[in-house]
């Protein structure tokens, strides 16, 4: 494969734009979070640090109860998306292939889920919670972040069950078997890629959610962590070494993760494409 | 296929009614709220008809907040969709590490809102922030400058903050669309003498512009209610600068103590979206349906 | 063998549904704070766990909560039954619950507080109306004027005293990429302090007349919105962002020569040079023609929500408990410098005194607490309280007003006209 030069030029200079983009904030976020408080609101900031400190880390876990934080961020959305897929994977099938009266009405009314401030339920949602006794429990983040992460599920697995030929399916529909066995042996494994992106979808957007937990959660040790990240961030100071050494620590597992199943994620989404 | 509606309905009922308990029993409980003048939540309400919405609609920092919320939209669809395209473009090319960007570039989007809010917080800053020194170093301003200190350079901060965030996850959507353009389609306008940017004009674009098209639709709907990033990075201000509708909701709900107008704002907003919902929901499908 | 013990407990929490009002042997007590810092945390668990150990059948545990949620929080959560027992308030939160009917009287025990330890009349005033005290105060934070002594005396200047003397000394210590003074113009709690803190020196002291109706427009106000925007152009630029933390990084980062805060003394002395001898503390410059230094001051306080009597009785005691002097001052010096004593034994504490903080900076804590004897608070001032300060403060109506002048370009009369319509609306 050969390119012009000028284009390879281009090329690379759209990749380092995009890399400084992305990386450079990251990039001082890290070596901020080892500097000497000093250092960090110097006047003329340093690109590479001249003092090396883990100060601000040691206040960060002894003062703060991060893992607690860390811990229930991941249970929550852990389930998030577990919930998320087991009601989104039937529910798009349906939309995509049975015909079923009011079909398209509801199709239309999941996506509208989308068409209000999601505010706008908060105080609502509070009160039902309330009832129920859910204020201050972790389910309660769950089902939120489960219904704001499902139309955009189902819509996204509907259109990877579209990219998938008709002919396997039907071939497998002349060989007698049922409809869930159609779908548990040949579309789920089929759309594997697919169900990973959505999966890190929902999981990201309740990693991410910080609105709803920051009310409906009102004891230390339930925080999630973007609320509890918010919590040390004090009223009338602010310490950026504790921040950027906090924002480092809450960047790092979700790297974690990412460096393990990142690859999958995106070679579904791109595989899978959006119709 | 054969089978029954029973079967179906099996499969679609628990997402829709988790989705009518969650989302749309609340929604209704909005409604009756925006007829009632509850002020604090607990405290009770009477029954005021359309008192609100027409207070509300009377009101000019409903209609500034309204077209603060078009700006928004529209500003970061701009944004994002320039910024994700030609980052999909690139990533669409093959180089050494292509995937390692294509999987990395999406960090921004994994990162937890309130701490995207503390990076950009502290980047921006006058004191300890890189960017006015670099921006000083470069020659491009004389002073450093306080980029949330107007209103609108606080809007144009938002909005890059907010599109920083949401650009990779978008451009590994297009980025979808475009390796499933077949590779004879451009290798066929090579041979008729097709430059680079007609092959992008005539090849790429068509067959991206569905793709697009549906972003546009749910990323606008996504984009109008970021309301955290707002809140955290400006509170609204400066001087109401960036105060879109969803601010707008939550300082009257939990700042003026006005429950029921905030549930008025928004039932409003939530018309607005609907019919926007509808009408490109529709477009959408006549352009695909010929 | 107590941590044990709390680990069980905390677990029993977590099991019993909050709605269960199973008769326990124990009292449980929630404390919610929004002292949220660590630092912070920590001491007020220290001081939790001394109580708990000398009353065995009380279990107090706190949930720090953020001022910026906590307005919207703890009505909802009261409604639903799960509030706290023990509610930390400033002026301005406390009518909100008390109109959701969420408060009772503590009179009775304010004054039995008050013959033990001697209150500090301000801090109680700005609980007490429509018949009633509403909290018990805590702790007191005012303002004062921060500058370094090296700084000044380079410059060749004295500490201002007044208003033009102020301006003159914020002029000629501008240069080399240094404001002279840093004073935040956003939209926020700060702002509404900052400002206030002028208009006290400006003799806009009252925001209501006698009969409730609000008397903010008028020439002292004015007067003092204009040498307020004046002072503002010599500030960074974006000031109109900043809240607290970033006047205290401004002035620690010598970027600003002067900054008003309630105390800068934790972070200079952790993130700046922290030598106690060049750290210049003084009263707010006064107008020319008007008598003494004033300064806004804020009595924190402490609201008792349960109505289940021996509850109540429990939460009285630990209140009564932090007041004792010789808890008083660990209590206070959670965050050494910030916090005032508001009753006169505590101000001459032992615990306050002997740490190590104190010790350092002790000159500069004295000024502060000489200082806010001369506190006002806006809407909480000669007993002229009426509920609509709670949605006037909530909004941050007097920094929107500077917000009118300093981005928006209005005259500082137009702005405070506008100022008090919007007073007028909120208070409908």
């Amino acid at each position: 494969m050969s390119r012009p030069v000028g284009w390879t030029a281009a090329l690379l200079a759209c990749l380092a734009f995009f890399a400084a983009l992305v990386g450079l904030p990251f990039w001082w976020v890290l070596t901020g979070s080892v500097k000497l408080p000093q250092e960090i609101i110097a006047r003329v900031p340093t690109m590479i640090p001249h003092s090396f400190t883990l100060q601000h880390y040691q206040k960060l876990f002894s003062a703060s109860d991060y893992p607690v934080y860390l811990v229930n961020s991941l249970i929550v959305a852990a389930v998030s998306t577990m919930f998320t897929l087991l009601l989104a994977l039937p529910a798009a099938y349906a939309f995509f292939r049975l015909r079923f009266p009011g079909r398209a009405l509801f199709y239309r009314t999941i996506l509208l889920a989308y068409a209000f401030p999601s505010i706008v339920v908060l105080i609502p949602l509070f009160g039902l919670f309330a009832k129920v006794g859910l204020v201050d429990r972790l389910p309660a983040l769950i089902l939120v972040n489960v219904a704001f992460a499902l139309p955009f599920a189902i819509w996204m697995l509907r259109s990877f069950l579209a990219g998938i030929p008709k002919e396997i399916e039907e071939a497998a529909l002349m060989d007698g078997a049922s409809l869930l066995a159609i779908l548990r042996h040949v579309m789920i494994p089929l759309i594997a890629p697919g169900i990973a992106s959505v999966g890190i979808y929902a999981f990201i957007s309740a990693w991410t959610e910080y609105v709803f937990a920051s009310v409906l959660i009102l004891s230390d040790a339930k925080r999630t962590l973007p609320v509890g990240f918010s919590g040390i961030i004090g009223q009338y100071q602010i310490d950026w070494g504790l921040l950027l050494a906090g924002a480092s620590v809450a960047i790092i597992p979700v790297v974690a993760l990412f460096a393990l199943i990142g690859r999958g994620f995106v070679s579904g989404l791109t595989e899978g494409a959006v119709k | 296929m054969p089978q029954s509606p029973a079967l179906a309905f099996a499969f679609v009922a628990p997402a829709l009614l988790f989705l009518a308990a969650i989302l749309g029993w609340p929604l209704v409980q909005a409604l009756a709220l925006s007829m009632q003048d509850v002020r604090v939540i607990g405290s009770p309400g009477a029954f005021v008809g359309t008192a609100n919405y027409e207070r509300i609609l009377a009101a000019p920092e409903f209609w500034r907040a309204a077209g603060l919320s078009v700006v928004w939209v529209v500003a970061n669809a701009v944004l994002q969709t320039a910024l994700a395209l030609s980052a999909a473009l690139v990533l669409a090319e093959k180089f050494p590490g292509v995937r390692v960007a294509r999987t990395w570039i999406i960090i921004t989007w994994i990162v937890p809102t309130v701490v995207v809010v503390v990076i950009w917080r502290w980047l921006f800053s006058t004191s300890g922030g890189i960017i006015n020194p670099l921006l000083v170093q470069s020659g491009l301003i004389e002073r450093p400058v306080g980029f949330f200190a107007t209103p609108w350079t606080a809007m144009a901060t938002l909005i890059f903050i907010n599109s920083w965030r949401w650009f990779p996850f978008i451009a590994l959507m297009i980025l979808a669309g475009l390796l499933r353009i077949p590779g004879d389609l451009y290798e066929a306008a090579r041979i008729d003498g097709a430059g680079t940017w007609s092959r992008f004009r005539y090849v790429t674009w068509p067959l991206l512009a569905p793709t697009l098209s549906v972003l546009a639709v749910i990323g606008t709907l996504l984009s109008f209610n970021v309301f955290d990033v707002i809140w955290l990075l400006t509170a609204g201000g400066p001087a109401g600068g960036s105060r879109t509708l969803p601010v707008l909701i939550y300082e009257t709900a939990f700042k003026g103590y006005r429950l029921s107008e905030a549930a008025t704002i928004s039932v409003l907003a939530t018309v607005f979206l609907m019919v926007f919902a509808v009408i490109a929901t529709r477009t959408l499908e006549k352009g695909e349906a010929r | 063998m107590r941590t044990m013990l709390k680990a069980a407990l905390a677990g029993a929490t977590l099991l019993t549904p909050a709605s269960a009002g199973v008769a326990q042997e124990k009292i449980e007590l929630k404390l919610w704070h929004m002292e949220q810092p660590p630092h912070r945390v920590q001491r007020v668990q220290e001081l939790i766990d001394a109580f708990n150990a000398a009353n065995p059948d009380i279990v107090v545990t706190q949930e720090p909560q953020n001022w910026g949620e906590v307005y919207a929080k703890a009505p909802a959560a009261i409604s639903a039954g799960q509030g706290p027992d023990l509610l930390f308030a400033i002026p301005d939160f406390t009518p909100i619950l008390k109109d959701i009917g969420a408060l009772t009287s503590v009179q009775d025990f304010v004054e039995e507080l008050d013959a033990k330890h001697d209150f500090v009349d301000s801090a109680v005033d700005a609980y007490s109306y429509d018949g009633g005290v509403w909290a018990v105060p805590l702790y007191n934070m005012a303002m004062n004027l921060w500058y370094r002594k090296s700084v000044f005396q380079e410059a060749g200047i004295e500490v201002p005293t007044t208003w033009d003397e102020w301006k003159a000394a914020a002029e000629k210590l501008s240069a080399d990429g240094v404001h002279g003074i840093g004073l935040p113009a956003n939209k926020q709690l700060y702002t509404d302090q900052t400002v206030y803190s002028f208009m006290v020196n400006g003799g806009a002291t009252e925001i209501y007349n006698e009969d409730g109706t609000l008397r903010f427009n008028n020439p002292e106000t004015v007067a003092s919105y204009k040498f307020y925007a004046d002072m503002h152009k010599l500030s960074p630029a974006d000031s109109t962002s900043w809240t607290w933390g970033e006047a205290e990084a401004c002035f620690s980062s010598r970027s600003c020569a002067m900054v008003l805060q309630f105390s800068v003394i934790a972070t200079y002395d952790s993130q700046a040079e922290g030598d106690a001898n060049d750290l210049g503390v003084a009263a707010i410059p006064h107008a020319e023609g008007q008598e003494g230094h004033h300064t806004i001051s804020y009595a924190n306080a402490v609201m008792l929500l349960s109505k289940h009597e021996a509850k109540l009785q429990a939460a009285k005691k630990f209140v009564s408990f932090l007041l004792e002097p010789e808890n008083y001052g660990r209590f206070l010096n959670m965050e050494p410098g910030l916090f005032m004593p508001v009753t006169a034994d505590g101000a001459k504490a032992e615990s306050f005194w002997s740490d190590p903080m104190v010790q350092k900076y002790r000159s500069q804590v004295e000024t502060v607490i000489k200082n806010a004897e001369n506190g006002r608070l806006f809407g909480f001032t000669s007993g002229r309280t009426f509920p609509s300060i709670a949605a006037i403060s909530a909004q941050n109506i007097i920094a929107e007003t500077l917000q009118n002048i300093v981005v928006n370009g209005q005259s500082a009369e137009e702005a405070v006209a506008a100022g008090q319509a919007r007073m007028e609306d909120v208070a409908r």
